[in-house]
C-alpha cells in the first residue's frame, strides 16, 4: 500500500544530510511519495527503512523484459483493473509460433510471413512482438539451430518452448538475447534452474491457479526471478476466468506470490484462438501465442490492442494536414476542424454520408475536440488563418471559402480579417453536415479573384 | 497450496429485459445478473443474444458481407427468414435504411408494410431501427409503432426525439432502445426521462453508441464497462442490459478494401473486423450484440450464446 510522505519520513535518518540531493528529509520524503525518488538514493537510509519502502514502492504487477534492445518486449508492470481508472501501460504481446520439425523452405516462408505482420495505422506501427519457436523434432541440436535461424530471419524476441534439453542447446547461443524460456510440462523447476544462473524469464505453467502458486513457489526457490504464469486453462471460458482472477489476485488483493504477468498458449488445437485472443487483449492477457500466421486474423487483433492500450487520458490525434474526401475538384468545398480523433472521423464520415467530394482541413489542437481547442486557444482566428496560408490549401482549391464548425461561429470576423477568406458558418452539430452540404449553392464555391 | 479466489460481489442487479417473439418463435431475455461478464461469480441467469441486421434499401456492400449475402434475394421478408434461420440468430434488428433519402427514400408507408411483413415471416423477437433521418425517423417511427403486428422494440430513442419514440412506444405496447453518444451521464438521464414518461424498466435496452473497430472502439469499451459497473453497483437508471449494434465496424477502411494485399484477404479480414469489434464488447459487458455477417452470429451464439461456463 502507498505510503504517505508523513509515514516515509518517520522511516529518514531525520538528519537533513542532503545525499539524496534534496534540502531536507522531508522534502526528500515528499517525493518518495509522489513517486519521483526512490529510497535508494539515502545512502544512510536503515535496512528496515529500504525494505518497507522498497515493497511500497514495487509495482503490484512485476515487470518482465524479454529480448533486448528496441524491440524488447515488456510484460506486466500493470496498476490498475480497468482502463478508465488510470491506464493500461503495456500493450498484449503477440507471438507467432514456428516449428522446428518444418524443413528448411517452408521455416524461412514461415518467418517471412510472421515478418510481414506488420501494418500502420494512426501514425503507429502495429506489429507481432515474438516469434514462439516449438520443440517438435524432438531433436534439441536441430531446435537450437532453428532458434537461430528464427532469431536472425524475424528480428523478434524469442519464446523458446520445448523440455529442457534443446532449450539448454539452444543458450549458448541465444542466452544473450534474453530470450523466454517456457519449459515442458513437469520440467518446471529444472527449466527453473536453467533461467536462473542467466537470470532468462521463465514461463511457469501450471494447472489453474492453486497449481501455479506451487509451480511459482518452487521456481523462485530453484533461483528464477522473471516468471510469467500460464494457467494452462483447457476452454476459453476458463482463460477468461483464470485471467481476470490472476490480475485481481495482483492489483487488488497484492498477493505478491501469485502476482506475475500472464501467458497464453492458443495455438497446438486451443479452441477458438481468435476469439480468445480478442478477449484476452482487454481481459489482461501479457502475452498470446498464436499459430495463426493470416494478416487477416492479425491485423484487427493488433488494432484491438491499439484500442485498449490508448491512455484514456491522451486521446489519439491524428496528423494535420488536408484530407480529401470522395475525389474533390478545385471548386469542391473545404471545411476544418480539430485533430482529435473521434472528432475527425466524425466529421469524415459525415462528409462521406453527404457525397460531396470537398476537402477536410484538420489542424493541429493536441487533440483536443472542436469546443475544448476553442476554449484552450488553440483553435483561434490566427490558427486557422496560418492553416489557410501555410497548409498549401490555396494551390488545391481555386475558391478561398471556408466552412467552418458552428460551434465556433465567433471566429468568422477575425479569419477573413487575417487570411482574406470568405467564412460560411457550417452547422453546430457533426451529424448535420450531409443535409447542410447537399443544401450548398455550387456558387458558393466559385472561383476567387486571385 | 490453496488461494482464495478474489470473487467480486455487487449489491445491484439488472433488469431482465424480455424480447417477445411472434407465434411459434422463442422469445429472447437478456440481463437479471448480479456479476461483471464472463465472471463464474454470481447470478448469470441468461446467455448474451446474438442477433442479426436485415436493412433495406440501396446500399453497396463491403466484400466481405456481399459474398455471405449473395444470392439471399433482396425482399426484406424473404431475406430475414432466410438469415433467421440459416445462422441461428435469437433476434432480428430490422433497419429501415431505405427510408433515408439517400439510400432507397422509401416512403414511410412502404417502411410500416416493411414492417409488417417481415413480422409476420419471422417469428424470433425484433428490433426496429429507423433510417438515421431526424424527419424522416419523426413520421416513421409512430407508423412503425402502429403497424407492427406484434409488440418489437424500437431503436432508437435519443435527447432529441425521445418523447415521440416513448409515446409512440407507449401506445402499442412496444420497447424502447435508450440512446446516447458514448457517454454515461447522457445514458443515465436518457433512461430517466424515457422513465419519466411512463417507459418501464424492463422494456429499456442501452445502446451507448458502438464505435467500430480502430474508429472510437476503446471509447465504447470503457462506457460499457462504467455503465455496467454503476448498474451493478446500485445506480437504478443503469442496470439495464446493454445492445452493441456492430455496424460500424464495417465503415472502417480496414474491414471493406481490397487494395491492401499485405492486409490479408478482405472476405476474412471484414469479418474478423466486426467479430473483434463483437468480442471486446462482450468483454466490457454487452448483453446483445447485432451483427451483419451471418457466420458471426453463428460463431458468437456457439461461443457465447450458449451458458458461458
Amino acid at each position: 500500500m502507498a505510503l504517505t510522505a508523513l509515514e516515509i519520513y518517520k522511516l529518514l535518518p531525520k538528519t537533513n544530510c542532503r545525499e539524496c540531493g534534496f534540502s531536507t528529509c522531508l522534502a526528500f520524503a515528499m517525493q518518495i511519495a509522489a513517486g519521483k525518488a526512490g529510497i535508494d538514493q539515502c545512502p544512510p537510509a536503515s535496512d528496515e527503512a529500504r525494505e518497507t519502502l522498497g515493497a511500497a514502492a514495487a509495482p503490484p504487477l512485476p515487470k518482465v523484459t524479454v529480448g533486448t534492445g528496441e524491440r524488447a518486449v515488456i510484460l506486466g508492470d500493470e496498476v490498475v483493473l480497468y482502463r478508465h481508472e488510470k491506464t493500461f501501460y503495456h500493450p498484449t504481446a503477440f507471438a507467432i509460433s514456428v516449428s522446428d520439425a518444418l524443413d528448411e523452405d517452408a521455416f524461412g516462408e514461415r518467418i517471412r510471413r510472421i515478418r510481414a505482420l506488420s501494418f500502420e495505422r494512426m501514425g503507429e506501427t502495429l506489429a507481432v512482438d515474438m516469434v514462439a519457436v516449438r520443440c517438435e523434432s524432438g531433436n534439441a541440436a536441430r531446435f537450437s539451430r532453428a532458434a537461430l535461424a528464427a532469431k536472425e530471419g524475424a528480428g523478434l524476441p524469442l519464446l523458446l518452448s520445448g523440455p529442457c534439453e534443446a532449450l539448454a542447446a539452444a543458450l549458448p547461443s541465444l542466452g544473450s538475447d534474453r530470450p523466454l524460456l517456457s519449459p515442458s510440462s513437469g520440467e518446471g523447476e529444472a527449466g527453473a534452474r536453467l533461467a536462473a544462473p542467466l537470470g532468462l524469464p521463465l514461463v511457469v505453467r501450471a494447472k489453474g491457479i492453486d497449481g501455479l502458486a506451487g509451480a511459482l513457489t518452487a521456481a523462485r526457490a530453484a533461483g528464477a526471478r522473471d516468471l510469467v504464469a500460464d494457467p494452462m486453462p483447457a476452454s476459453l471460458s476458463e482463460a477468461v476466468a483464470m485471467s481476470v482472477y490472476l490480475r485481481r489476485l495482483a492489483i487488488l488483493a497484492r498477493a505478491r506470490e501469485i502476482a506475475c504477468p500472464t501467458a497464453f498458449d492458443l495455438g497446438n488445437g486451443f479452441p477458438f484462438p481468435f476469439a480468445a485472443a480478442s478477449l484476452l487483449v482487454p481481459k489482461y492477457g501479457s502475452l498470446l501465442v498464436l499459430d495463426s500466421d493470416d494478416p487477416a486474423d492479425l491485423f484487427p487483433l493488433l488494432t484491438l490492442r491499439q484500442n485498449i492500450f490508448t491512455d484514456p487520458q491522451k486521446p489519439i490525434q491524428v496528423e494535420a494536414g488536408i484530407y480529401p474526401v470522395g475525389n474533390p475538384t478545385p471548386s469542391s468545398p473545404v471545411l476544418i476542424t480539430t485533430n482529435f480523433s473521434l472528432t475527425y472521423f466524425t466529421v469524415r464520415s459525415d462528409i462521406e454520408a453527404s457525397r460531396v467530394p470537398a476537402r477536410l482541413l484538420v489542424a493541429d489542437c493536441d487533440g483536443m475536440s472542436v469546443l475544448t481547442a476553442w476554449a484552450a486557444g488553440k483553435f483561434s482566428g490566427e490558427s486557422i488563418a496560418k492553416i489557410l496560408s501555410g497548409s498549401g490549401i490555396a494551390g488545391a482549391v481555386s475558391h478561398r471559402t471556408l466552412i467552418l464548425p458552428g460551434m465556433v461561429a465567433r471566429l468568422s470576423g477575425k479569419i477573413e480579417e487575417l487570411s482574406g477568406w470568405r467564412i460560411l458558418v457550417g452547422p453546430q452539430e457533426s451529424s448535420a453536415i450531409p443535409a447542410y452540404l447537399r443544401r450548398l449553392p455550387p456558387a458558393a464555391f466559385a472561383p476567387a479573384d486571385v | 497450496m490453496t488461494v482464495i479466489l478474489p470473487k467480486q460481489t455487487f449489491p445491484g442487479r439488472i433488469v431482465e429485459v424480455t424480447l417477445p417473439a411472434g407465434e411459434g418463435g422463442r422469445s429472447v431475455s437478456v440481463g437479471g445478473q448480479t456479476s461483471l461478464p464472463l465472471m463464474p461469480e454470481g447470478e448469470l441467469p441468461n446467455p448474451v443474444a446474438v442477433g442479426i441486421e436485415v436493412r433495406t434499401g440501396d446500399e453497396e456492400l463491403p466484400p466481405s458481407l456481399a459474398r455471405a449475402l449473395g444470392g439471399r434475394g433482396t425482399d426484406p421478408p424473404g431475406l430475414a427468414r432466410s438469415l433467421v434461420e440459416k445462422c441461428g440468430a435469437r433476434f432480428l434488428f430490422l433497419s429501415l435504411a431505405g427510408c433515408h433519402p439517400d439510400l432507397g427514400g422509401h416512403t414511410v408507408s412502404r417502411g410500416a408494410g416493411i414492417v409488417r411483413d417481415v413480422l409476420r415471416a419471422v417469428p424470433c423477437p425484433a428490433i426496429v431501427g429507423g433510417c438515421g433521418e431526424e424527419e424522416t425517423d419523426a413520421l416513421l417511427f409512430p407508423a412503425v409503432a402502429e403497424a407492427a403486428p406484434r409488440p418489437v422494440f424500437l431503436s432508437y430513442a435519443d435527447e432529441k426525439n425521445y418523447r415521440l419514440v416513448a409515446g409512440a412506444a407507449l401506445a402499442y405496447g412496444h420497447g424502447v432502445v435508450s440512446w446516447s453518444p458514448i457517454d454515461i451521464n447522457m445514458a443515465k438521464q436518457a433512461n430517466l426521462l424515457l422513465g419519466d414518461i411512463g417507459i418501464p424498466p424492463h422494456r429499456v435496452l442501452i445502446d451507448p453508441l458502438t464505435g467500430g473497430l480502430g474508429y472510437g472502439l476503446e471509447y465504447t469499451y470503457s462506457i460499457i464497462e462504467r455503465i455496467r459497473l454503476a448498474g451493478l453497483s446500485g445506480d437504478a437508471a443503469l442496470a439495464r442490459p446493454i445492445l452493441c449494434h456492430l455496424g460500424e465496424s464495417w465503415k472502417a477502411r480496414e474491414a471493406v478494401d481490397s487494395t491492401e494485399a499485405s492486409w490479408g484477404d478482405v472476405v476474412d479480414r471484414g469479418r474478423r473486423w466486426e467479430e473483434a469489434t463483437a468480442w471486446a464488447c462482450l468483454a466490457a459487458g454487452a448483453d446483445l450484440l447485432v451483427c451483419r455477417h451471418p457466420d458471426n452470429v453463428r460463431t458468437l451464439r456457439r461461443i457465447a450464446g450458449t451458458p458461458w461456463l
